[in-house]
């Protein structure tokens, strides 16, 4: 009696299940182009709303959207380098959780307010090693358009990005020059120290 | 009597050059640097150390002079002023961008820029106001060292210039050509001070960025220029940059390792100061500028070429010019 009583529970069950499965394959079957496109239009959103939310309230609306529209992992590891496999794997995880915090501070900073700015996405190409590069750009009122170049890669769930070019300067070539210099220069703990440092300094802005 | 000198004639004399030179090495000195031995040889930037130096030279002069000047005016001077100052001394420059897009042979963009240079000089009144840009006519930014580029010259190393700030060899004669073209240099010291305060109070805002962003100043520096100057010289064509991904990046450093090798053979024994390195950096700027003449006598023979095969197509019967 109780089985036959569970049956069309099991089977609601069932039937949810395979909704939610189709709800998280519809989110896996997000094109590179739509990834990119949700990205800039949750950037817009905090921005839109950047000085009520403050530096705290734009950081922990974005941390999402960074984290799932960013492969953060592989860009930490990009922009180690060769320097990746010399550390320890609880150094690779605090980098990776730092880089990350800091990444998200980052955008929290610079897109603070908004003034009339507008997301474009102009073309996509495919790359020979299986990415695609979403290419737009960033109308600012009263200035120059600023030319955005999204790398995607996909991470086998989704597409992510793991480089922005802004204006032909390759913010994954800066961050490994940057972070290559301080490593080998300075060793790991000078390098943590100085990104925390960075986080702080966001932080302490409105 | 001795009369004292002014600062020109201490220029000439050569000794607020040494000065510079000997403060720029003092603070050198007085640096304590213990990672400067493990550095590792950069192929673009040999002479990294020197530079070090030079940078912190030019951050330490921004800091206590070009800084503090530059902050007053942007403080005293209303912004719709600092405004028209940016658009005059940029409308000056336009007849450097004419002179380097026909160098290049962008001849419908040489005469989009005379267009613009010709509106804002007399409905722009001498240039205050920037009114060919709401006529669409985008400013084009173009100088010599991209002109060079297009020539095939190579870029050489990077260099930080005292005062001036980063530069590749082939930068310095590119920069000596703007300057002589450019009609700012032959104007009264003051109207050149006001362009040198008006490009200090321009870069403020990219200056704050690296103070933020960069963990390694002059390293974020050195890369964002190199990077900037790439796209500007191929017009935001270069797909260097666009091609990096994981397996881009990894192939870079492993041939940045292999070149290494062989670069550290040639390379000059490193002395306390490193003057080795700067005479070295004296002879490769005399290798651009022979270069340069190089550049300049194959764009010559290049040009004959044309105007040759010009006449030549003028002789063909006509069903050949179809095509």
């Amino acid at each position: 009696m109780i089985l036959k009583k569970l049956k069309p529970i099991t089977a609601l069950l069932l039937v949810l299940l395979s909704m939610m499965g189709g709800l998280a394959h519809a989110e896996a079957a997000l094109s590179a182009r739509e990834v990119v496109d949700k990205f800039q239009g949750q950037l817009l959103a905090v921005m839109k709303s950047g000085k009520q939310l403050g530096f705290a309230g734009r950081y922990d609306k974005l941390y999402d959207a960074v984290a799932t529209s960013h492969d953060l992992t592989k860009i930490a590891r990009i922009v180690i380098g060769k320097e990746w496999e010399k550390l320890t794997e609880a150094q690779q995880k605090n980098l990776t959780d730092v880089f990350s915090k800091l990444s998200v501070a980052s955008y929290a900073h610079n897109f603070k307010d908004y003034s009339g700015e507008a997301f474009t996405i102009d073309s996509e190409d495919n790359t020979t090693r299986g990415g695609v590069i979403v290419h737009a750009h960033l109308s600012i009122p009263g200035d120059k358009d600023v030319k955005f170049d999204y790398m995607l890669k996909d991470n086998g769930d989704s597409w992510r990005i793991i480089n922005i070019i802004a204006d032909g300067v390759s913010d994954l070539a800066l961050k490994r020059s940057d972070y290559t210099a301080v490593l080998q220069n300075e060793g790991f703990d000078a390098l943590m120290a100085k990104i925390n440092d960075k986080i702080s300094n966001y932080s302490k802005q409105e | 009597m001795n009369k004292p000198r002014n600062s020109h004639g201490l220029w000439n004399s050569g000794l607020l050059p040494c000065i510079a030179l000997s403060l720029f090495l003092v603070s050198g000195c007085a640096t304590s640097e213990p990672a400067r031995q493990a550095r590792p040889f950069n192929k673009i930037d040999p002479y990294e150390n020197v530079n070090r130096e030079i940078y912190k030279f030019n951050d330490m002069v921004d800091d206590y002079i070009a800084g503090p000047i530059s902050d007053a005016y942007r403080y005293i001077t209303p912004k719709f002023v600092q405004t028209g100052v940016a658009n005059a001394f940029a409308n000056i420059k336009n007849i450097n961008v004419v002179f380097n897009d026909l160098l290049q042979a962008k001849f419908v963009q040489g005469a989009e820029d005379t267009g613009r240079f010709a509106i804002n000089s007399t409905v722009g009144l001498a240039g205050l106001f920037d009114v060919a840009k709401s006529m669409s006519l985008e400013q084009h930014q173009e100088d010599f060292d991209q002109t060079l580029a297009v020539w095939g010259v190579a870029k050489g190393p990077y260099l930080v210039v005292p005062f001036l700030g980063p530069s590749t060899v082939r930068g310095i004669p590119g920069a000596a050509f703007d300057t002589a073209v450019n009609p700012t240099s032959y104007v009264a010291t003051p109207f050149q001070a006001l362009s040198m305060l008006n490009a200090r109070a321009n870069a403020e805002g990219a200056l704050r960025f690296i103070d933020e962003a960069a963990l390694d100043p002059y390293v974020f520096t050195r890369e964002s220029f190199l990077q900037w100057r790439d796209n500007l010289a191929t017009d935001g064509k270069s797909n260097a940059n666009t091609a990096l991904d994981e397996e881009g990046l990894d192939a870079d450093l492993a041939d940045a390792t292999s070149g290494a090798a062989t670069a550290k053979g040639g390379f000059l024994t490193m002395d306390k100061f490193g003057f080795g390195k700067v005479s070295n950096t004296f002879v490769l700027v005399k290798d651009s500028f022979d270069q340069t003449t190089l550049a300049f006598e194959q764009a010559n023979s290049k040009l004959d070429r044309l105007k040759f095969d010009h006449s030549k197509l003028l002789m063909l019967p006509t069903h050949y010019k179809v095509h």
